[in-house]
């Protein structure tokens, strides 16, 4: 399964080189690419080279590694790029917008007036409201943990570490799956 | 926002006597200083009120009190850091860890099909609160949410460029990506539409997630072998379709 999910999924291919790429960033996890139609030029998306649909399925120590990276270019699009602003931005799942079915890190340098537009309208809730959601997530936290993190690492033993711990869709009962059942 | 309360009118003598004196300070007095002003430090240390979801040594996560939908959280290091830039790699990696676990916390309680996750260095990336942040934003279909990316059409020859100045910041070797071509395809390609199609019509009973899965992956598969390869557009066109 672990073999066909890699050829249908499109960063797979680009991870294992059957597709090309810019490359900007490559490790024995991760892997950096600029987007050619990106919203900005010097748009990049990070990416594990693993293949998880979602974030809740990356393990801590990979996810950490990541977003490491994600912080390093987003340091290096202010310094060589000299971008104004940078947006990291993660969708997951459809309703929040994402389209390829491998857990991907946008990292945008940004400009007044670009056209990007990561705002919002805020929402009317009412005290009731917001504290039937605070006591929910709250409880839920609860059973769900947060991992400590082992900062010594490596990211060679984290692939090894993450192949162990990831669990083939043959015997998929993972809660997000379902939930999430409709990643692209 | 909260952070708007922490703007106060000054007037002009004020802000440059207050210029003056931040011109002298040393970073520690520095630090300080921007810790004393900033709202999100008085909520972590409790003098100002919040509606806390989650809490440790070094992170919080409290509900936006203007949030773009219910159950959206700001996680935020303990430590005061303008930027994520700032924030050293072990930070980073535990804050978002805890990202990870809220978003798994929302979808098991707010019955809610997404998240996304929003961080905005600086001004022009729509950054208001002078303390580094996680935006995590629960989402469901029809939301009225409407972020908006537009896809660029960027030269060959400065993607080339952005990408040894990037490649070359970031310590990777700018050497051009070793291209294998793909095996040739065989014409199946019709059959995995068909069964797509047919597939789509039907409304998806909840456990049938991985016969969706194999559709899904067909569909890319479908789609990326269109025509005689795959070319850079192929990919733009799946990796920026938003």
């Amino acid at each position: 399964m672990a073999e066909r999910t890699r050829e249908s999924c499109l960063i797979c291919q680009i991870a294992g080189n059957n597709i090309p790429s810019y490359k900007i960033y490559e490790d024995d996890t991760a892997l950096a690419v600029l987007d050619v139609n990106g919203s900005n030029p010097g748009h990049c998306f990070v990416m594990p080279k693993n293949h998880y649909p979602i974030i809740e399925q990356v393990p801590d120590t990979e996810l950490a590694h990541l977003f490491s990276v994600a912080n390093r270019i987003s340091s290096s699009l202010f310094e060589s790029l000299k971008a104004q602003g940078t947006n990291v931005f993660v969708t997951n799942g459809i309703p929040a917008g994402q389209t390829v079915a491998h857990f991907t890190i946008n990292v945008i340098p940004r400009k007044e007036n670009d056209g990007i537009n990561l705002q919002w309208k805020p929402k009317q809730l009412t005290e009731e409201e917001m504290s039937t959601v605070e006591l929910k997530l709250k409880e839920q936290i609860k059973n769900v943990g947060v991992g400590k993190i082992e900062k010594t690492e490596r990211p060679a033993t984290a692939i090894k570490r993450a192949e162990q711990m990831h669990i083939s869709d043959d015997d998929e009962d993972d809660y997000f799956a379902k939930q999430i059942r409709r990643v692209p | 926002m909260p952070e708007q309360q922490a703007q106060q009118q000054l007037s002009p003598e004020q802000i440059k006597a207050l210029q003056e004196k931040i011109k002298n300070m040393s970073p520690e007095e520095l630090k300080e200083f921007q810790k004393k002003q900033c709202i999100f430090c008085q909520i972590i240390a409790g003098k100002v009120q919040s509606r806390k979801v989650y809490e440790d040594d070094s992170a919080i996560a409290i509900l936006d009190v203007n949030p773009a939908n219910p159950g959206h959280m700001l996680i935020m290091p303990k430590e005061h850091y303008s930027i994520m830039p700032q924030m050293p790699d072990e930070e980073t990696g535990h804050i978002f860890a805890v990202a990870k676990a809220l978003s798994n916390a929302a979808l098991r309680s707010l019955e809610v099909q997404g998240s996304n996750i929003i961080v905005a260095n600086g001004v022009a990336a729509g950054q208001r609160a002078q303390h580094f942040m996680i935006h995590l934003i629960p989402r469901k279909e029809n939301d009225n949410l409407n972020f908006q990316m537009p896809q660029k059409t960027i030269e060959d020859a400065e993607l080339k460029k952005i990408r040894k100045v990037l490649a070359d910041s970031l310590g990777a070797k700018a050497e051009e990506p070793v291209i294998v071509p793909l095996p040739k395809l065989n014409r199946e390609k019709k059959v995995v539409d068909a069964e797509f199609n047919e597939k789509k019509q039907q409304k998806m009973p909840k456990q049938i997630k991985k016969s969706e899965d194999k559709r899904t992956g067909k569909k890319t598969k479908a789609k990326s072998e269109d025509g005689d390869g795959i070319n850079l557009d192929d990919i733009a066109k799946v990796l920026g379709e938003r």
